[in-house]
């Protein structure tokens, strides 16, 4: 549903992130409780909120790729949960921008994905047991 | 035939997606509306009959359970099938969605002949 082709995994996930990150995070309640981190480079932030939307890259607004980049923080979200725990009830947060900080997503190490796009990565941390929640941001988008 | 539907869903782009992804399947609508939450369709739906209703279930002010459970107790707007679109797959989700009445659920993220398949099945459009 975002038209996104991936070129792998990243070579090597530990490697220095990006400086120009965005980044959404989320947390959730249940069994177990937790939060997720996305972290997206600008340019293809910028490409699928551009897909997303039906309209020119150069279009699109950095308040439509924060909304964007909220909305597939809380996709994935929502999947991954959903196949982990599928019997399981959980509640999602709304998510926010956040920090593209590694200190959070160190402390989010359950799970750790990180796919290389035509024009950056993405990577998205999931961590379960204490959650954690990642202070929004203004400076960011 | 052209249908009238309404996307309720408190994300602009979110509609917008939507929108975008009903007209990609080649699904025909003559007219749809917005609402960012379950009171604001609720407003919409007292001067607008809609054929179906897309509807997110996490929105401010009014969710969707509630937006659900007030539809379902109008002896006028409860004829209008209900579809959610939300992340959560959970069963337990889909079953308290379906107790409050939806007729049909589409977990995102989702493919444009998904959304189609279901608007279809819920408005008894017979098969091509």
């Amino acid at each position: 549903m975002f038209f996104v082709e991936t070129l792998g995994e990243c070579a090597d996930p530990a490697e220095e992130p990006p400086a120009d990150e965005i980044a959404a995070g989320l947390t959730f309640q249940g069994e177990p409780p937790g939060a997720l981190l996305l972290r997206l480079t600008s340019p293809a932030a910028r490409q699928i909120s551009a897909d997303f939307l039906g309209i020119d890259e150069a279009e699109v607004s950095n308040g439509q790729t924060s909304e964007v980049v909220r909305e597939l923080a809380n996709m994935i979200c929502g999947s991954v949960l959903s196949r982990v725990e599928g019997a399981a009830a959980f509640h999602l947060a709304a998510p926010q921008i956040v920090p593209p900080s590694e200190e959070i997503a160190r402390n989010l190490s359950n799970i750790r994905y990180c796919v290389r796009l035509s024009n950056g990565r993405l990577t998205v941390n999931l961590g379960t047991g204490i959650p954690i929640c990642p202070q929004p941001t203004q400076s960011a988008y | 035939m052209a249908y009238r539907v309404l996307i309720v869903d408190d994300s602009p782009a979110m509609r917008t997606f939507v929108r975008r992804v009903i007209d990609l399947s080649g699904f025909e609508l003559s007219e749809c509306f917005e609402a960012s939450n379950g009171g604001e369709a609720l407003d919409l739906l007292r001067n607008e009959w809609v054929d179906a209703i897309l509807t997110d279930i996490n929105m401010p002010e009014m969710d969707g359970q509630e937006f659900l459970r007030r539809l379902s107790q109008d002896e006028l707007l409860r004829s209008i099938p209900a579809i959610v679109i939300s992340t959560d797959a959970t069963e337990h989700r889909k079953a308290c969605m379906t107790s409050l009445g939806a007729r049909g659920y589409v977990t995102k993220p989702f493919l444009p002949e998904t959304l189609r398949a279901e608007l279809e099945r819920t408005l008894g459009v017979p098969c091509d």
